[in-house]
């Protein structure tokens, strides 16, 4: 059904691609004569990818193209991200089984490169789009100099709201983030609307802690440890947590997984949201709501009621958001290298990465980040939000502590009202014990 | 008199148990039929009249449905012919004769049923994936057989037991081979217990998922709950399409249910014949 | 037939076996394909598992690393562990009350079966089947659906009563309530099995031998003492036995409930826990102990009735 729509959103898409696909036809060519002249012959070869957020168009795109690179076969399989540790875990280090190319989560690549599971990519680090990568991904798939896992888009997270409630409660688009909080008290004491502040959705709500310049946890040189006892973090937590009393329409244990929509006509029973926080491929999910022929409810964004901004930072200017996206990289056990670095190539082409820019996915080069702005939708808030994009501590055992779920629990139990420095503490000892791997 | 009013409020609970029952069932179906523009109002919808089959329609077009149905009735048929022959023999064993190791053996397949298989995925992955087996009926039939195995063997038990063992000598004594006395008068008699235990292997290997989701990553080699639980994920609009998810477990449900009304006078013979009996 | 004479039947076939004396390799014959297949699909997990519960074995391990052995390390760390305590304290207190509720609903819908008109009877009985025949992924689904906070029918029902008003309630936030949910879905899908088999087991009662011992003036207590009981004893014993282990182990119900509501430790269970700790965390060793941690307490708790059912077995 996901896989549905989204492939409605690429169908919408595709007339741009199409064109963009013949703007860029000589340097596919280019790439395609210094492959043929590498590669021993066509080989057979497995991309996963996680969760549909790859839209069909683009994944036709890489069977053709490596089919007429290499000669071979590009087998996609489409790993749900619930699987996607579990999947990951039991096939990379299996010779026979491994995908050869993978996409991993970026806040799941330091798990996997720690312990061994990619391929060294560091001499095609520069062909591929060296010191354009967007490096806060790029540190994430390192170790030390070594390159493991590379950018394969990005996501940057920015406020979504309704011009039409904003309106109604006489409110305007706030520019610190103390008015954040006001803006949406104010439609929420009026009964008009507010916010959807999702109680486990840490990823967001980690811009908070950011701004106040408080982070998860720091590394001393030898060890990570976990640090939302810190002063700055405990304020910005308190300050989530008022955002939550106040305002929020949401539940303590609703996640980012529903945020995208939060603010559609109908998506709530009672109060409506008037401001969201989610990535910038949420354009397409956003807008008045409509059925298709298949019977299936689409949206249609309409500018004169939807709106976004850059989440405003502590005085002003833009606050630091989480860097959402992911990563990806070559199995250490794989048996076609040549066919897997050919397919690297062509995903770090500049006609793929316009191809994601156009479909709302920040390309991993910010040298096609022009065509991401112009194209993309918000792009340019996306872009500015990026810019000051953070990621969660690229530490071996992070990956645990994601699927351990220490940080949605943690949000969850200020969303409840708990004494945020005593939470603090506790899942500061909790993150403590799995973070080092 | 009394007797008489005794009986019919018994039957009135019965009918209001039945309801309780049956009402998952039936807003399943009822939802199945409904477009997403009924089924997204806050009042529900209680009868499916004037519905549409626009969520059928969807579920078979999705590139994984009928994959996934393939898959799972292939894996199912191969698993429970394997199992209950497997079962029967050990069950034959167990229960018609004394031997050395015997109590061993008993005591192991109520054991084994008590571990968590949480634990052994990484373990039957290797196992499988060493055999080359990932992602094939085979692999994933051998996993299940094991799987259901010793409760299949154990329900048996039971019911061979339940069979005297004179009437085969009997039937010996009129000049029937040991071979034929079993298939003519054993084998009839146990056929209520075949069933009925048969139905249990069914349902497990037909519910598993958690296992599948591990040894059966390709997109073409689902079988139907994986399938399913992924349809029931909220789409890119966030919404779960209730209709849609509704009228997939629909379908899941459907084999099952034909299944159990096929054996269905067989089962409840097999219950009686004493199919839990100790 | 079997069951209004169990034991005559049994008695026969001690004698058979006796006079069979020279077949001695038959059984083990008989025996073999099901010792072989748990073997083949058992056998190596299980050796792992028992082997990896002494050593430490996490992702670097899965990726190359060669494992250390650390003797009960493992099995230390857990039994030190509040967090393994309290789910496990968690998952007993949830298999008591499932199992129970299953037990008493199930008896108490077979006697009621007994005793109504046959039409009640066979509309219940195919609403049992109905329910029983569903498989659990959309059992859960469906169940999803009705609690859904949103237009769940349920929440709509609950709201028509006055002063109640559960608009928008979300059944999964409350731990007390998610367990409750999941109770509830459980039983509901095991009533049909256990009130089948007890129905089918009190229709063995014969109503001959009933109605003389009420002649005999033989009183309700009496009749299930010395009638009823000894027929239903052994498939309650079972039923039971049954019950304590699928509801302690219990995983798929847990897993899929989460996913449609909240994930965190509040909500799990033994069986998502030690997946967590596993598949999900990587730490192998660990959840290979824990898993084994399990299996000790499930037979300690289970003892009593597999022992009896031993019993049984020998007589």
């Amino acid at each position: 059904m996901k896989k549905k729509t989204l492939a409605a959103v690429a169908m919408a898409a595709a007339g741009v691609l199409a064109l963009a696909a013949c703007g860029s036809g000589s340097d596919t060519e280019a790439t395609s004569a210094a492959t043929s002249a590498a590669a021993g012959g066509a080989e057979d070869i497995t991309l996963w990818l996680m969760g549909t957020d790859t839209p069909d168009a683009l994944i036709d795109y890489l069977k053709t193209t490596y089919a007429d690179e290499n000669g071979g076969t590009l087998t996609v399989e489409q790993i749900a991200w619930q699987d996607a540790i579990s999947s990951l875990t039991t096939a990379l280090p299996d010779a026979t089984n491994t995908p050869d190319v993978t996409e991993v989560g970026n806040t799941q690549s330091a798990t996997f490169t720690t312990v061994g599971a990619f391929m060294d990519i560091s001499d095609m680090y520069d062909e591929l789009g060296g010191d354009s990568l967007l490096q806060g991904f790029v540190e994430a798939g390192s170790v030390g100099d070594t390159k493991y896992a590379l950018p394969y888009y990005f996501g940057s997270r920015m406020v979504w709201y309704r011009k039409d409630l904003y309106a109604a409660a006489g409110v305007e688009v706030p520019t610190t983030l103390a008015e954040y909080t006001e803006v949406n008290k104010a439609m929420k004491d009026a009964g008009i609307a507010g916010s959807y502040t999702a109680g486990q959705d840490w990823r967001s709500g980690i811009s908070w802690i950011f701004a106040n310049g408080g982070d998860i946890a720091t590394f001393d040189g030898s060890e990570w440890a976990a640090t939302l006892e810190s002063p700055e973090a405990v304020t910005g937590m308190e300050m989530w947590q008022d955002l939550y009393t106040e305002t929020s329409v949401a539940g303590p244990t609703d996640n980012d997984s529903t945020a995208y929509q939060a603010i559609n006509d109908g998506f709530l029973a009672g109060t409506p949201a008037a401001s969201t926080l989610a990535p910038n491929w949420a354009y397409w999910s956003l807008g008045d709501l409509s059925q298709n022929d298949a019977g299936e409810t689409v949206a249609t964004w309409n500018d004169d009621t939807f709106g976004a901004y850059a989440l405003p930072g502590l005085d002003g200017g833009i606050a630091p958001v989480f860097a959402g996206g992911s990563n990806i990289a070559i199995s250490a056990a794989t048996q076609h290298e040549e066919g897997a670095k050919t397919l690297m190539r062509i995903i770090f082409s500049e006609a793929y990465q316009t191809m994601l820019a156009e479909n709302g996915l920040g390309p991993a080069n910010l040298d096609y980040a022009d065509a991401y702005t112009s194209v993309a939708a918000m792009g340019e808030i996306g872009l500015e939000a990026a810019q000051g994009a953070k990621l969660t501590p690229a530490a071996p055992g992070w990956a645990a502590v994601e699927e351990a779920g220490l940080m949605e629990e943690y949000f969850q139990k200020v969303a409840e009202g708990g004494d945020v420095a005593s939470l603090a503490a506790e899942y500061d000892a909790k993150i403590d014990a799995l973070i080092n791997g | 008199m009394r007797r008489s009013i005794g009986r019919g409020l018994g039957a009135a609970l019965a009918l209001v148990l039945a309801v309780m029952w049956v009402f998952p069932v039936y807003w399943m179906i009822n939802s199945s039929f409904l477009s997403a523009a009924t089924i997204s109002s806050l009042k529900p919808t209680f009868v499916p009249f004037g519905g549409t089959f626009t969520n059928y329609r969807n579920v078979f077009t999705d590139s994984g449905f009928m994959a996934a149905l393939g898959m799972s009735l292939i894996v199912t048929a191969i698993a429970l012919v394997i199992c209950i022959a497997v079962a029967f023999l050990g069950a034959l064993a167990i229960s018609r004769f004394r031997f050395r190791g015997r109590k061993a053996l008993v005591l192991a397949i109520i054991l084994v049923q008590m571990l968590p298989a949480e634990a052994m995925f990484i373990a039957q992955y290797k196992m499988i994936s060493g055999l080359g087996l990932l992602n094939s009926i085979a692999g994933v039939s051998i996993i299940y057989v094991a799987m259901v195995v010793p409760f299949t063997m154990w329900m048996l038990r039971g019911f061979v037991a339940g069979v005297p063992a004179d009437l085969e000598e009997a039937a010996m004594i009129d000049g029937c081979t040991r071979m034929q006395a079993f298939m003519r008068i054993t084998f009839p008699l146990l056929a209520p217990g075949l069933v009925a235990s048969g139905v249990f292997a069914f349902l497990q290997v037909w519910n598993e998922f958690a296992l599948a989701s591990i040894i059966l990553t390709s997109d073409s080699s689902q079988t139907l709950p994986l399938w399913l639980r992924n349809f029931a994920q909220p789409s890119s609009l966030g919404m779960i399409e209730w209709g849609q998810v509704m009228a997939g477990s629909t379908l899941v449900a459907v084999p099952v249910i034909v299944f159990f009304l096929v054996v269905q006078s067989r089962m409840t013979q097999g219950l009686v014949g004493g199919a839990v009996k100790g | 037939m079997s069951t209004i004479a169990p034991t005559p039947a049994a008695e026969a076939a001690r004698p058979v076996v006796r006079r069979r004396r020279r077949f001695t390799s038959l059984p083990y014959l008989l025996g073999l394909p099901a010792v072989l297949t748990l073997a083949v699909g058992m056998g190596y997990p299980l050796y792992w598992q028992v082997l990896n519960s002494f050593r430490e074995y996490g992702l670097a391990q899965q990726f190359g690393q060669a494992p250390t052995f650390v003797g009960l390390q493992n099995y230390i760390d857990l039994l030190t562990d509040s967090g393994f305590w309290t789910v496990l304290l968690k998952s007993i207190a949830f298999m008591a009350v499932t199992a129970s509720a299953t037990m008493v609903v199930g008896i108490a819908v077979a006697v009621l079966m007994k005793h109504v008109p046959g039409w009640s009877r066979i509309v219940l009985q195919v609403g049992l089947l109905l329910a029983w025949a569903m498989p659990i992924v959309a059992q859960m689904t469906v169940w999803n659906w009705l609690i859904d906070d949103r237009n769940g029918v349920f929440n709509y029902l609950l709201s028509l009563l006055p002063g109640l008003d559960l608009t928008g309630h979300n059944w999964l936030v409350n731990p007390w309530s998610f367990f409750g949910v999941a109770s509830v879905i459980i039983t509901w899908a095991s009533v049909p099995f256990v009130a089948l088999s007890v129905y089918a087991g009190l229709t063995q009662v014969s109503e001959e031998v009933q109605e003389a011992a009420q002649l005999d003036g033989a009183g309700g207590f009496t009749m299930l003492r010395h009638i009823i009981m000894p027929i239903l004893r052994p498939i309650l014993v079972i039923l039971l036995l049954l019950q304590l282990i699928w509801d302690l182990r219990v995983y798929a119900q847990i897993e899929l409930l989460q996913g449609f509501g909240a994930r965190g430790s509040q909500y799990d269970l033994l069986g998502t826990y030690i997946y967590g700790l596993g598949v999900g965390q990587g730490h192998f060793g660990v959840a290979a102990a824990a898993a084994m941690l399990v299996m000790v307490f499930t037979i300690a708790l289970s003892w009593f009735y597999v022992r009896e059912l031993l019993k049984e077995d020998e007589s």
